[in-house]
């Protein structure tokens, strides 16, 4: 990296791992990696910064120094609710409704559990709230599903609420949730108002759910306010410690924040429960990026760890945000990348069924602890990675680039005596059998989120990452008929790149319940005024040149419940574009459920608009690796080999060093290539080529 | 472990492994296709909906996650369609029948099945179905019908979509005859759209394994299904469980307001070896109603409660019901004879969930499977006046969706170690749920002034049931709007409690509300009331003698509804609960001072907190009670002297035992007091007195007619700790200490 550079720092807080990636002026990048420091996770970021300024020859102080923007995708927000470690909430809402977030919809006891889990019936209950009921109190008010006023605020009774919240049980933060917020905000701002007389910020947090969703449906609204208040005082501790760390050491720059919208937003205007979900987002955006680079129209994301799958989909270099996302059980309203998971990973458990011999594979998994039997940390039971090793698909001497040793042997003998005999077949057989199943379970994962898509498998580019997917893409993708997978040199910090190249998104998610046909010019001023907020929420230094907007609507026919969100190709309507809107949509409800479901003599509803607008923050083009020199296209050489099990036999098999691959180089199956971070196999039959960026383009 | 050579997979276990997820992911796919297509919100967000897979016969391979009711029905429906049309008209490729006649399958003719068949190189090689309930089948609106011809059209087989083509005659005569053909019309596109979506996947299946292989696969999903039942019912000890559970109905012959019909379901469950028989003989003959059951609907709520509490981790195909039998007399409430009508078939339904539900916990205590026992889920303190299924108009013009389910967010029953869940969901749709107020306010002419969980809406006990919630709505935007109307029964309906918990709660009011004239005004100036008992006491409103005839009550604009819904039935003795939790349940409003003190005997002071002396004076004149108000046992041979040896733990405080040679005994493990022989009925030998109705809940029915039941408790002779508390009706009679346990004692 030259002299004089100046950088932008990307980091993404992992469960194991705190990952840095530095971008310089001339498109050159570096990655680094510090240990995850759950306690007070800004030391594993500085950390992680120090470590990057030490493998450039820079001091800390000089590296910050040269330091525009630290974009930073955070766990801080979901850690807190996993652990439960937030702040002591209470709740405001309207009387009569205190028991919303308890009653749960009732769908509460199930949401975020396993279909596995869901049908032991008599044992499933709901989860420990976030808000104890005591600390909930109603209000008298009242406004109506069209925004007008039925009951007048009583502010005597928010006071009398505040009175117990605060000055008697002590709360740190109050979430304000009323009855058709989305549609009418008054009385929360009013209730926002006198807490904010009678306390100052730092002593008491407020979370409106009106600010954070312009979404009908109170639960997860709600929620999304009882969250929010529960995270918010940590991660803006959090954010404001890390900004004083960083100060320290010379840093003058910026700190955006990562959203799980898959953009960035300014620190001070952050809202913490936004921040959820940040690191997959980031994922996400750096596949839409690669693909708008490489240019895949449809992508379909598959991260495979060591206990869960997840699957995300990239259509026209954009995704759909989940409808209400969960998390820890419960339901929000946020926009929030879709991304949908299993419990599929290195650490799943293949067992035999004793009353039907079936061999049944997840979902239980051996996770981290026991782990599976080749950790020799106590696991009893094969697991995935367990038929991976006996299968000679991962080196038990190069797990994790030899950070862990595996004991290839004890995993033998444990599929042997837990699954090969009892089936009467022999072990290696039974440990291609448990990874088949796998590798079809995930496929029937990604099918299910491809055709939710309205998409097909065959258009698609799968984009592999996390440790365990390389090994089983190739099983999947076949599997799938997808005919292109690729698999990044840097996907072991995949998150933290797309974070480092993100730009500001906002979004407004807002309901409405309007009969088709509307009038063209009331909806262009509905959609000026969603883009007017979200104008006034945008942080003009931070951005180069005009903001862009993406709007969509979502249509239905009327009386449905639910509705499909399309698109619009144009910034506002016009009558032959709301015509226009209509054909669109039944196209997109053909592709959906097939021709003839569309139902057009219902007639259309429209039920909800979207716009996001998008900042682009300055940033430096990425490089292609060094460009291959004509006329010699490099010819890799094989780093050893070693026996694996490919078509009923273990063939030998060259093993390549996945950081040696050059673009322009090309590998046919069987072989395996190896990084510290992840294998990839290529059975008989694939191919792959390295790209200009050093991508794995595999064939499969 | 070894797998018996009989158990292998004859075909490939990998292969097979794979198959079957793929066909459960393909199910699961049709299903929310379904749910995002539908025009009723029940199916969309209640979950009221299924995708299946048949083999070429009919007999089911494999249903998905959903409305359990659908899936037990349409094996009949497509058997029926081959003896009835096979010939003629002939059933081809890229036909899509409809049926809903519950004659056949279902539960009335709100569950419609479209079915399709599947072919392979020309040969039928398996059937699709994808079902759901479409509130609006034309006929009467719900509550007056006497007949089947009142409930609408009722198809046996009609095809829909014939050879590949939407058929818009078939479609057109269908909807039109609905008082709303979009909506009717919307949910058929919606079934249509699942059925594309299976039977595209299945033929998926059959491309990649070859027919032989899918055919194979699904003859294993059925034999494995069996073999799993079998094993379950191999491990939980011989014996019979009887249960008995209330419901009322209208009497239609009767002219305005009328006395209910009182019914009864009764259900022996006798396990022998791997095999299950359940009897409902003795159960009420069938009514004048619409409150009818008919065989197809008795047999899928049979399964749905063999599915929750017995078979859970089974896989749905009809192997798992093979180890059972069931016993239905023709011309009883649960299996009508043609043409009685069956619109409210759903309710007895759930009647005939809990009798067997019921039995099943007893059963799964004995074998310890103690994290399958719940107490009941279904359980009413009392039922009538207004329902929920509205006709009538909205804001906006259009028709009202006809049924709100705040239903499907009831109670759940009582676990050996934990409360029920409270609003937890409804046992025909383990992951269903309830719509947002907001949500519903945006379609339903209502305005909630409030939906809580409702206070001693669970019924006590050691742990006590899940409350379901109340809530209190305005009628807001709708000049004609309606509501079904039964005349008000003062009897306990669905309820069991288990092992001296309570059947139900006896909190909630059903009512009609006529508003005080100046309603309007109060509201304005934040007079708002957020309960019913609030709403009475301020006089924001008076209940209302509901009007209306055949079944049906207006619902006049400003008027209020106050409704509630079902709650869990309690575990054990409440005086066995832990007076700080009891305290605690009073804090968070799940339980009212005046229950704290009469059913928990627990004493509160002014700031809620526990008075410890208070309390053990209370609860030791509840058992006091005990002794003084009850019938004296029939006397019991007293537990010999010596090494007592236990066979079977029945009941968490009972065991069947024995000392030495002598006959096996029931015993107290507590207190150590014999209830008699193993042979005798241990109700007989325990203290046993009658809890009034109107004592336990303090107020009158809301129409004032008289309560038609008891709380029947029965006692130890020894410790006074509640070992039963039955619901007894005497006018209904029967057997009057129901003897709802006689476990094998030979078999340990």
């Amino acid at each position: 990296m030259a002299d004089g550079a100046r950088y932008t720092i990307g980091v993404d807080i992992g469960g194991t791992f705190t990952d840095v990636v530095l971008i310089a002026t001339d498109g050159a990048t570096h990655t680094s990696k510090a240990p995850t420091t759950p306690s007070d996770f800004s030391v594993g970021v500085v950390d992680a910064i120090r470590a990057a300024a030490g493998d450039l020859a820079l001091a800390p102080e000089a590296l910050l120094g040269r330091t525009d923007l630290v974009n930073h995708g955070s766990t801080v927000a979901t850690n807190a609710l996993i652990t439960r470690a937030g702040a002591r909430v209470g709740l405001i809402t309207t009387r009569g409704f205190e028991d919303t977030p308890f009653i749960m919809r009732a769908v509460g006891r199930v949401d975020g559990l396993p279909a596995e889990e869901v049908r032991r019936v008599t044992a499933v209950t709901k989860p420990e709230p976030l808000v104890p009921p005591e600390l909930v109190r109603g209000v008298r008010e009242r406004i109506d599903a069209f925004g007008e006023v039925v009951v007048p605020l009583v502010e005597r009774d928010v006071e009398a609420a505040l009175d117990a919240l605060v000055d008697d049980a002590g709360v740190d933060a109050v979430a304000i949730s009323l009855l058709h917020g989305w549609r009418n905000p008054a009385h929360e701002r009013r209730i926002r108002d006198i807490a904010a007389t009678r306390y100052p910020a730092e002593r008491l947090y407020l979370s409106l759910g009106s600010d954070l969703s312009q979404v009908a449906g109170e639960y997860a609204r709600t929620n999304t306010a009882v969250a929010n208040a529960f995270v918010g005082p940590a991660v803006r501790r959090y954010l404001d410690g890390l900004e004083h760390k960083l100060r320290a050491l010379g840093f003058a720059g910026r700190i955006l924040v990562m959203q799980g919208n898959g953009g960035l937003t300014g620190h001070a205007r952050a809202t913490p429960i936004s921040t959820l979900q940040s690191g997959p987002a980031g994922g996400m955006l750096a596949s839409a990026q690669m693909a708008g680079r490489l240019g895949h129209r449809g992508v379909v994301t598959a991260d495979m760890g060591g206990t869960s799958f997840d699957v995300g989909v990239i259509d026209d270099g954009y995704w759909r945000y989940a409808d209400e996302p969960i998390f820890e059980r419960f339901r929000i309203l946020q926009p929030i990348t879709d991304i949908t998971s299993i419990g599929a990973g290195g650490g799943t458990i293949a067992r035999i069924d004793e009353s039907t011999g079936r061999l049944l594979v997840g979902p239980e998994s051996a996770g981290a602890v026991p782990g599976p039997v080749c950790y020799g940390t106590g696991g009893t039971e094969p697991t995935v990675t367990d038929a991976d090793v006996v299968l000679g698909y991962i080196d038990p001497d190069f797990f994790l680039g030899g950070r862990r040793r595996l004991d290839g042997a004890r995993a033998g003998a444990a599929i042997d005596e837990r699954i090969a005999r009892p089936l009467g077949i022999p072990a290696v057989e039974a440990a291609a059998g448990i990874k088949r199943i796998i590798d079809s379970k995930m496929s029937d994962l990604i099918r299910r989120e491809i055709v939710r898509s309205g998409l097909h498998p065959e258009d698609l580019v799968l984009h592999a990452f996390g440790g365990a997917s390389p090994v089983h893409a190739v099983g999947y993708a076949r599997d799938l008929g997808v005919r292109e997978i690729v698999v990044f040199p840097s996907s072991a910090v995949f998150s933290a790149f797309g974070i480092a190249t993100a730009d500001i998104v906002h979004t407004r998610l807002a309901t409405r319940a309007l009969a088709l046909p509307v009038d063209p010019a009331l909806l262009n001023a509905d959609l000026a005024a969603l883009e007017a907020d979200l104008l006034d929420e945008l942080d003009r230094s931070l951005v180069a040149g005009e903001p862009a907007f993406r709007r969509y609507v979502t249509l239905r026919f009327r009386r449905q419940t639910t509705g499909e969100e399309i698109a619009l190709p144009w910034d506002r309507f016009s009558a032959n574009r709301m015509v226009e809107l209509e054909s669109l949509f039944v196209a997109h409800y053909d592709r959906l459920y097939g021709a003839g479901v569309a139902y057009r003599e219902a007639g259309l509803d429209l039920a909800g608009l979207r716009v996001d607008l998008v900042g682009a923050v300055p940033k430096p083009g990425l490089r292609a690796v060094d460009a291959v020199r004509a006329g010699t296209p490099p010819v890799p050489e094989p780093k050893g080999e070693r026996d694996a099990w490919f078509d009923g036999n273990f063939r030998r098999t060259p093993v390549h060093d996945f950081d040696r691959l050059l673009p322009g180089a090309a590998l046919v199956g069987p072989t395996i290539v190896e990084s510290r971070f992840t294998t990839v196999v290529l059975p008989p039959g694939s191919s792959l080529s390295v790209d200009p960026y050093g991508n794995l383009v595999i064939r499969p | 472990m070894t797998i018996p050579a009989a158990r292998r997979a004859t075909i490939d276990p990998i292969d097979f492994e794979i198959f079957a997820h793929r066909l459960w992911a393909i199910g699961e796919e049709g299903r929310i296709a379904l749910q995002r297509v539908t025009a009723s919100p029940i199916v969309a967000q209640g979950g009221e909906c299924m995708c299946s897979f048949y083999d070429a016969d009919g007999s089911m391979i494999l249903a998905c996650s959903g409305h359990l009711r659908f899936a037990a029905a349409t094996s009949d429906a497509i058997r029926r369609l081959i003896e009835w049309f096979e010939e003629d008209p002939g059933i081809g490729e890229g036909d899509e029948f409809l049926v809903n006649d519950p004659y056949i399958a279902g539960s009335h003719t709100y569950d419609i099945m479209q079915i399709a068949p599947v072919f392979v190189d020309g040969r039928r090689v398996a059937w699709v179905a994808s079902s759901s309930h479409t509130a609006d089948t034309g006929g009467l609106l719900r509550g007056a019908a006497t007949e089947i011809f009142h409930e609408g059209i009722r198809i046996q087989g009609l095809k829909i979509v014939e050879a590949g083509r939407f058929r818009n005659d078939v479609f057109r005569s269908i909807v039109e005859q609905c008082r709303d053909p979009h909506y009717v019309g919307m949910d058929i596109k919606s079934r249509t759209a699942a059925n594309n979506v299976a039977t595209r996947g299945y033929l998926g299946l059959v491309e990649r394994f070859g027919i032989a292989f899918v055919e194979a696969a699904g003859r294993k999903l059925i034999a494995d299904a069996e073999a799993m039942a079998r094993e379950r019912l191999a491990a939980i000890p011989d014996g019979t469980w009887r249960s008995r559970i209330y419901g009322s109905a209208r009497d239609p012959g009767a002219k305005g307001a009328s006395a209910p019909v009182l019914y009864e379901v009764l259900c022996t469950a006798t396990k022998r070896g791997d095999e299950l028989t359940l009897d409902f003989t003795g159960s009420s003959p069938q009514l004048a109603s619409d409150q009818n059951s008919t065989l197809p609907s008795t047999m899928a709520h049979v399964a749905i409660a063999l599915t929750n509490q017995l078979f859970w981790d089974v896989p749905w195909s009809d192997g798992r019901l093979a180890p059972v039998t069931v016993i239905v007399p023709e011309g009883t409430a649960l299996h009508c004879r043609f043409p009685a009508a069956c619109g409210r078939s759903p309710r007895i339904g759930q009647y005939v969930v809990e009798a067997v539900r019921d039995c099943l916990a007893k059963m799964l205590y004995a074998a310890g499977r103690r994290d399958e026992v719940n107490a009941s889920w279904g359980a009413f303190w009392y039922l009538g006046g207004p329902g929920f299924f509205y006709g009538g108009h909205g804001p906006q013009g259009l028709p009202v969706p006809q049924g709100l389910y705040d239903i499907h967010g009831g109670g759940l029953g009582a676990a050996p170690t934990r409360d029920g869940v409270p609003s937890g969901g409804q046992p025909n749709i383990p992951s269903g749920g309830i719509s947002d107020v907001e949500r519903i306010e945006l379609q339903y002419p209502f305005l909630y002034l409030s939906r809580n969980h409702l206070a001693d809406g669970g019924g006590a006990g050691r742990w006590n049931g899940g409350a379901g919630t109340a809530r209190l709505a305005l009628v807001r935007g709708s000049r004609d709007l309606t509501v079904d109307l039964v005349p008000y029964a003062g009897l306990p309906h669905g309820a069991a409690g288990l092992f001296g918990g309570y059947p139900s709660g006896i909190g909630g009011v059903r009512a009609l509300f006529e508003p005080a004239t100046d309603l309007a005004g109060r509201l304005a100036d934040g007079d708002v009331p957020a309960t019913a008992d609030e709403a009475l006491a301020s006089g924001a409103a008076s209940i209302a003698a509901a009007s209306g005839s055949a079944g049906r009550a207006p619902l006049p604009e400003g008027w209020l509804v106050s409704d509630f819904t079902q709650g869990g039935g309690g575990f054990g003795d409440p005086l066995d609960r832990e007076p700080e939790r009891v305290a605690e349940d009073v804090r968070r409003r799940r339980v009212t001072s005046r229950a704290a003190r009469l059913l928990y005997g627990v004493e509160l002071d002014g700031g809620g907190a526990v008075d410890t002396a208070a309390t053990q004076a209370a609860r030791t004149l509840i058992r006091e009670k005990r002794r003084t108000e009850s019938r004296p046992p029939a006397l019991a041979d007293p537990v010999p002297v010596g090494t007592w040896a236990p066979l079977v733990r029945f009941h968490p405080v009972l065991e069947v035992g024995r000392v030495g040679d002598a006959a096996p005994l029931v015993r107290c493990v507590r207190c150590g007091t014999s209830l008699g022989p193993a042979g005798d009925n241990y109700k007989a030998h325990a203290l046993r007195r009658d809890r009034a109705l109107e004592d336990l809940v303090g107020r009158p029915m809301p129409d004032g007619s008289p309560y038609l039941a008891v709380f029947r408790e029965y006692a130890c002779p020894g410790c006074a700790t509640l070992l039963a508390v039955d619901v007894w009706c005497e006018q209904l009679g029967g057997e009057d200490d129901l003897r709802d346990v006689a476990v094998d004692a030979g078999r340990p």
